[in-house]
């Protein structure tokens, strides 16, 4: 991990309130899809750095994507092209693939479907990959071809107004019986994470699943201890920035 | 180069600038950044006796140039600290402080017990905003701050003894002069001031603890003239800290009458934020002509 000041290429509005900013990859960094940075705001007002998931890592460029939510995001949102913002990165750890795994699915909701595309990419030549994507309505969907490139692809919006109506969780468990997954990835609200847990624990599912969880952070390195989760070990806190934010869903309490 | 070496009971610091307890764990990730080495000291994450799981989350949140945080004093508790902590931080060439925080008294005598001479220096806590016993019931009544501090002064034999404290008093000289009367060897402050921010759609606070300890650059003016007032009731030297993002920021608590500083919140926005500092205080004072850091030490000139 470094510090870095990081140019920006692009600050585009993608969805409704949703806004992918790219910028140069720093010679010699190498991300892995499931990592993340810390980043500036741009605003002196916000002393915080804000974590996002990395959305795409290509060659010269890589991305974040964020939804408009506050002020932090506000003013990222008032960056402009070729301006640069101060970050650490890359942090913590990444989606681990068993080399055994030949067909996995990821299930992804809101703005949690963004590392999961990083994800995809990084192993569509390797994974038959079967991605579940939840948007709340069609007016949030985005990402929608990139998926459709590197995985087959299940949609679905509270609504209906696109693809399926339900949530992701029950598309998944529909098709779960006849596609023999070997592990599971997903990233998306803790609520959807519980209920994914919990849909585990009914339906008797035994494959590996693996969640990126989002919390409050400060030094996003893991000096601080804020962003803490704690894990299913009654006596064990575990930081979100450092060891995670990928971990197995059965370790940690959600 | 102007030189930047400060002592403290004598103990030497190449350089003024501490890493505030707290938010720089126990050095081993700002480590992966650079080389902690530069520091003229590290001040740990606060440790308990016994191991501390801390807070619920949400443990930080934000207002204008502030931060707030209400981790609830995680650590591995003290044991765990000498072994397998205190040995990565030794190899560092920078002077080694151990923050430590108690429920009562005896915590804080056999914490200083454990500590004493392992480290160089010892900073008491008697000041964390966000644990209902950890340590603030200590840090109010100038009685209280001379009794913690004289058992902690006689657990910690000859390790000079830091005591921390909290801004959220009446009249923080006093609770000064208390310390020193109690045997501190040094006064560190501000520690947090105590605030809360609110979720206006959900009418909660944000804050699993609902308040939390206020840091970061808005609260530096009020930190500024703490230490100036602590500066002028006791003859101890002083660490002060309070919101320093810059070069500028040391100097202002250097005239105000702190021997060193510590640097916290703004680790938080910049990692390199110590180091770029450090080198911005060089270039300081060669610009302004002082040879010496220590020429700088409660040169404040009031009006």
């Amino acid at each position: 991990m470094k510090e870095l000041q990081l140019t920006v290429l692009s600050n585009q509005l993608i969805a409704k309130n949703i806004y992918e900013m790219q910028f140069a990859l720093p010679n010699d960094l190498c991300i892995k899809s499931g990592q993340f940075l810390s980043i500036t705001t741009g605003s002196k007002q916000h002393l915080l750095r804000r974590p996002f998931a990395i959305a795409s890592i290509e060659k010269d460029v890589f991305s974040i994507c964020y939804q408009l939510k506050g002020s932090g995001t506000q003013s990222l949102q008032e960056v402009k092209v070729g301006e640069t913002l101060n970050a650490v990165l890359p942090l913590g750890n990444y989606f681990l693939v068993d080399n055994g795994y030949k067909k996995v699915a990821v299930i992804g909701g809101g703005v949690g479907i963004f590392p999961l595309l990083a994800f995809a990419k990084e192993y569509e030549k390797n994974l038959q990959i079967h991605s579940y994507i939840g948007f709340r309505s069609a007016d949030y969907r985005c990402k929608v071809d990139d998926f459709q490139a590197c995985t087959k692809t299940t949609f679905t919006t509270d609504d209906g107004s696109f693809g399926v109506k339900g949530n992701v969780i029950e598309a998944f468990l529909k098709d779960f019986e006849k596609e023999n997954f070997d592990a599971v990835y997903a990233c998306g609200p803790t609520s959807m994470l519980r209920a994914l847990k919990e849909s585990f624990k009914a339906n008797s599912i035994k494959i590996p699943c693996f969640v990126s969880l989002e919390e409050r952070m400060g030094c996003g390195i893991g000096a601080c201890l804020v962003c803490v989760c704690k894990g299913e070990n009654a006596d064990t806190n575990f930081r979100v920035c450092k060891d995670g934010p990928v971990f197995k869903m059965d370790k940690v309490v959600l | 180069m102007a030189n930047l070496n400060v002592n403290i009971c004598g103990v030497s610091f190449k350089n003024p600038i501490i890493a505030a307890s707290g938010t720089f764990g126990f050095g081993r990730e700002f480590q992966q950044i650079y080389d902690i080495s530069v520091l003229g000291g590290i001040s740990t994450k606060g440790i308990t006796l016994e191991p501390r799981l801390g807070n619920d989350t949400p443990r930080i949140a934000e207002g204008y140039g502030v931060i707030l945080n209400a981790v609830g004093l995680q650590n591995p508790g003290v044991d765990s600290f000498l072994e397998r902590h205190l040995e990565f931080l030794k190899s560092k060439n920078t002077v080694i402080i151990a923050n430590v925080a108690g429920k009562t008294l005896d915590d804080y005598g056999k914490i200083c017990e454990k500590l004493y001479d392992k480290v160089d220096m010892i900073e008491l806590n008697i000041s964390c905003p966000n644990v209902k016993c950890g340590g603030i019931a200590f840090g109010i009544l100038p009685e209280s701050v001379e009794e913690v501090t004289k058992v902690a002064k006689y657990a910690s034999h000859s390790t000079p003894l830091i005591v921390k404290l909290s801004p959220n008093v009446a009249n923080i000289a006093e609770n000064a002069l208390a310390a020193e009367s109690g045997g501190a060897d040094c006064i560190s402050l501000v520690n947090t001031f105590t605030g809360m921010v609110i979720d206006i759609y959900k009418r909660k606070p944000i804050l699993a603890n609902n308040t939390g300890g206020v840091s970061g650059a808005g609260i530096k003016p009020i930190a500024v003239r703490m230490v100036h007032e602590v500066y002028k009731a006791v003859k101890v030297p002083i660490i002060g800290m309070g919101g320093i993002q810059t070069a500028e920021d040391v100097i202002e608590f250097m005239l105000a009458g702190a021997t060193a500083v510590q640097v916290g919140t703004a680790n938080f926005t910049n990692s390199l934020a110590m180091p770029m500092i450090i080198e911005n205080l060089n270039k300081w004072l060669d610009a302004n002509g002082i040879k010496n850091i220590n020429e700088l030490i409660g040169k404040l000139e009031l009006n």
